[in-house]
């Protein structure tokens, strides 16, 4: 099936900088973009985010402009968050913005200076090819040159203060697309903390494209949060690809605030016996936003385990999607694996589709999950009203504790102060609700 | 990623078979209890499909004009339609031309009296309460063999309840107002690639009518069997309970042993009017395939009900363990007010067998309900799917549905796979779905062996165990042959 979108990328990729083994897998997955197209509405992974209305569109890389373009740095300032902080604008790192002071054990270069210094470093990450039609726009990012960023933990070190990885957009105009391509690597013991930010100018109606790969190898930890707050007129696609070897350990929160069309894939593949994987995520959707999570995690070693819990709210027109699969490949006795969704659902317009799914191939596990749509609890709705806190306030104050679930292990406070404002900020009748929890909290 | 690595680690970790486990291989490995081959002459179709088949097996049946029409139309989008790939299951090709499409037994039998003596057997040996032992056990029953009905009892009783209970070429012939108004309106002849085969060239199958306000005198049974060489059989049921009227329908299969794959694609209809209530029973045992996978039945079911009318009820409860394949749905469209849907299921797959079955509860009325209970056994390199949609629609106020999956495995090369679909567009609705996957633990065994029950007893105890909750759900004939079916595959099975 041939798309407009597709063609309009691909038609100029006239770029060729980098060693020969990348160009080849430029060239291959550009070809396979061309023969196969976007996925049909049959296309199971893509079953409830349609792309035929996206499909027909033109769209035009954001080039790099010799004048940089002027950001607002209160579009990323995150309260309790400092340096060192790495700032991409339209796809494009932005050293006027970054604060990348050494510190010892963490090299951060960007993707192009990585390339040049040392390709072969980043040939297993970056010659990934992804075969599964599903895998659309990972494969779309492979074919394009991209910018992105490179952090490499040294063995053994645990990196103190928090890196703040900031994607912004920037363009105004519809026809805008952008990508990056990150990759993180943890070496034999060592421990990272960071923040994924994605964010932009009000107004600005891209459609950003972004490849995560995280590698974490045998005993590393990272502590990764995803604070999705793009404004409500982008479009955001993006992938998390992590492996974790012999008792790595991932703890991941998400927070989905923003965008009007969303989708996020997140690919955990524990490798290594007694690997583990925490995560915690929340949506919170209004207005005609769109968002779409999807999560596979594979336990193909022994004694592994996942707990993940989500969860969801939509409000007016917007619908919530979320999928979320374990698989437990044979051979892998002694997974713990675990999964919650529960979803709000705050209006008649609204819609939430949900999907855990179990593949179990090994006997020796201990599986489950759980999902449920529904509404407040009216007892806690009623004990607040006695309390006097009006309904309405009662309500937002309620949902923001079914949503806290995502963020609550956050020690830094002020940081967890924000993400309560953001969140309130996008339920209904925000105001008395902020002023109750200044009240009552 | 290194995916093949961590593969070829997994081959080790299977060829790792602990002592315990070669009894249970050995107790796994026994023969399929029912396999036997009444050698009888049949009246068959060459094998091919064609609208001259069509029109045969119409005319053959002396339908009237609009039955072949509709069949006919039901082909012709057919052939437009190809067949489901979204199931997780392993299919080879089917060959649809290769497939007999109509077996009926030579003799016509107008009576039981009548009937084949070796025919007869055939059911003595399955089981079948037909003659005293029919009467005794209190079923009426509309035995099919192969594709036509040879006898039908308890008529009489059940027309002086007003109740019919005939075969569907009766029907048509008999009441073909009924038949016409209510054919093809759950399932229509397009819904599905296997639907519309059955639409085009369904051989027979059950029609039970019960009129308004009557509640059938006694439980419904029909048996299918599958006798015949390559031949599929293409059963089609319709069941409409009238306003206020109730029925239990009980449907149990068990085939021959044959080495070539089998197709059968069934359709079965259930319509509930306004506070009425239909509860459909099966006990499905038909041929798995031996234990390399070869030969069994392939078995393609669509059934639907619809409750139509405010307050009714509709509750499927099955216990699949045959087939080589199952592909199988059995979904309540709860279009009435306050009408309720409920789905129990027992599915255990053996050796190479593959299921993919569950349920779809499809809320579009006021404060509707439905219940699912799913339990899948893996045993073997048995794959074991639930894949079930609960959905509401915008104005399935109040809406309501729990469901609950849990698998059970057995042995270290089979899988357990659960895809619910939950989609809600309404606020008010409250959806919850868990589900669970374990082996037998050892705990469990343990604590069976310290009383001084045997290994194998302790299995069937805690699968039982595991099953009760759908057991209960079967009429009490039933739930005892569906727990020997268990006990029969699983003896032994955990070391």
């Amino acid at each position: 099936m041939s798309s407009a979108l597709l063609h309009s990328l691909l038609d100029d990729a006239g770029q060729t900088s980098g060693p020969d083994w990348l160009k080849q897998v430029r060239v291959e997955a550009r070809t396979r973009l061309l023969e196969r197209g976007l996925p049909a509405a049959r296309n199971e992974a893509w079953k409830y985010t349609p792309l035929r209305a996206l499909e027909s569109r033109r769209l035009r890389r954001v080039a790099a402009a010799s004048q940089p373009v002027d950001v607002d740095p209160g579009l990323y300032t995150l309260a309790g968050v400092g340096s060192p902080r790495l700032v991409f604008v339209d796809g494009t790192l932005r050293p006027d913005l970054s604060d990348v002071s050494s510190v010892h054990g963490l090299a951060i270069e960007s993707l192009g200076t990585a390339l040049e210094r040392d390709a072969q470093s980043l040939r297993a990450s970056l010659g990934r090819s992804f075969d599964a039609d599903a895998q659309v726009f990972a494969r779309l990012n492979s074919a394009l040159p991209s910018d992105g960023a490179v952090i490499r933990v040294a063995a053994g070190v645990k990196v103190e203060p928090l890196l703040h990885l900031v994607m912004l957009g920037s363009a105004g105009a519809a026809d805008a697309y952008w990508q990056l391509r990150n990759v993180i690597e943890l070496g034999e013991g060592s421990a990272l903390r960071l923040i994924e930010h994605h964010a932009g100018g009000q107004g600005c109606s891209h459609l950003g494209n972004v490849v995560n790969q995280y590698s974490l190898h045998a005993g590393a930890r990272l502590d990764l949060l995803q604070l999705q707050a793009a404004p409500d007129s982008v479009r955001l696609i993006r992938r998390s690809d992590a492996v974790l070897d012999a008792d790595a350990h991932l703890e991941m929160r998400c927070v989905e605030a923003g965008a009007q069309w969303m989708r996020h894939d997140l690919a955990v593949a524990l490798q290594g016996d007694r690997a583990r994987l925490v995560s915690r995520g929340v949506f919170v959707l209004n207005g005609r936003q769109h968002a779409d999570t999807r999560i596979d995690v594979s336990h193909q070693a022994r004694d592994t385990a996942c707990d993940l819990v989500w969860r969801g709210v939509a409000d007016q027109r917007a619908r919530g999607v979320f999928h979320g699969a374990i698989t437990v490949c044979a051979g892998a006795d002694g997974a713990d694996a675990l999964l919650s969704n529960k979803n709000l659902l705050l209006s008649d317009q609204a819609e939430i589709d949900t999907q855990p799914v179990l593949e179990i191939h090994a006997d020796e596990v201990k599986a489950a999950h759980g999902a449920t749509v529904g509404q407040l609890d009216e007892k806690a709705l009623f004990y607040l009203r006695s309390r006097g806190i009006d309904e309405a306030a009662a309500r937002s104050l309620l949902t923001l504790a079914f949503c806290r679930i995502a963020f609550d292990s956050i020690t830094n406070e002020a940081l967890h102060g924000q993400l309560d404002a953001l969140l309130l900020e996008r339920l209904p009748r925000a105001e008395s609700a902020a002023d109750t929890a200044q009240v009552t909290g | 990623m290194n995916i093949a690595s961590a593969g070829n680690a997994v081959q080790a970790a299977e060829a790792v078979v602990s002592p315990g486990n070669e009894r249970i291989v050995e107790a796994m490995n026994r023969r399929y209890e029912a396999g036997f081959v009444t050698d009888i002459a049949t009246d068959s179709l060459p094998p091919g499909l064609d609208e001259g088949v069509v029109r045969w097996i119409s005319k053959r049946k002396g339908e009237p004009e609009w039955m072949t029409d509709w069949r006919l139309a039901a082909y012709r989008h057919w052939l437009t339609m190809h067949s489901p790939e979204w199931a997780k299951l392993r299919i080879g090709a089917i060959d649809f031309q290769a497939i007999s499409y109509f077996a009926a037994p030579k003799q016509g039998p107008k009576s039981l009296d009548e009937v084949d003596p070796k025919l007869l057997e055939t059911y003595d040996k399955l089981g079948v309460p037909l003659h005293e032992r029919a009467k005794l056990a209190g079923v009426a029953v509309d035995a099919v063999f192969d594709s036509v009905s040879v006898g039908t009892t308890f008529r009489k009783e059940l027309a002086e309840a007003g109740v019919i209970f005939c075969s569907m070429s009766e029907a048509i012939r008999e009441h073909p107002d009924l038949v016409r108004r209510y054919i093809g309106s759950v399932v229509p002849q397009g819904d599905n690639f296997f639907a519309a085969l059955n639409s085009a060239v369904f051989s027979d199958g059950s029609f039970v009518f019960i009129p308004k306000g009557v509640r059938c005198p006694m439980e419904l049974s029909t048996y299918f069997r599958i006798n015949a060489g390559h031949t599929g059989q293409f059963e089609r049921t319709l069941i409409i309970a009238e306003e206020g009227a109730s029925v239990s329908y009980l449907e149990g299969c068990t085939a021959p042993m044959r080495d070539e794959n089998q197709l059968h694609a069934a359709v079965v209809e259930l319509v509930a009017l306004d506070d009425a209530s239909i509860k459909y029973s099966t006990v499905q045992n038909w041929y798995p395939g031996d234990e390399n996978g070869v030969g069994g039945i392939y078995n393609f079911v669509t059934k639907r009900g619809d409750c139509r009318g405010a307050r009714s009820k509709i509750i499927w409860t099955q216990v699949e363990t045959g087939s080589a394949i199952t592909w199988k749905y059995p979904s309540c469209v709860l279009r009435g007010d306050d009408s309720t849907g409920e789905f129990h299921s027992v599915a255990l797959t053996h050796h190479c067998q593959q299921a993919d079955t569950g349920t779809k509860m499809i809320h579009i009325g006021r404060n509707t309900k439905s219940k699912i209970i799913a339990k899948g056994i893996s045993a073997g390199r048995g794959q074991n799917t639930y894949r079930g949609l609960v959905k509401v629609e915008k104005g399935a106020v109040g809406a309501r549905n729990y469901t609950q999956c849990d698998s059970l495995l057995i042995g270290k090369r089979c899988g357990a796979h659960t895809f619910p679909y939950i989609e809600v567009k309404h606020p008010s609705a409250i959806v919850e779905h868990e589900a669970t996957t374990s082996k037998i633990s050892d705990e469990q065994m343990f604590y069976c062996r310290s009383r001084g029950i045997s290994e194998e007893d302790a299995v069937s105890l805690i699968v039982d165990g595991f099953c009760k909750q759908v057991f209960r759900e079967l009429p009490m004939e039933f739930a005892v042959e569906a727990k020997k079916l268990l006990e029969v595959s699983l003896e032994g099975a955990v070391g």
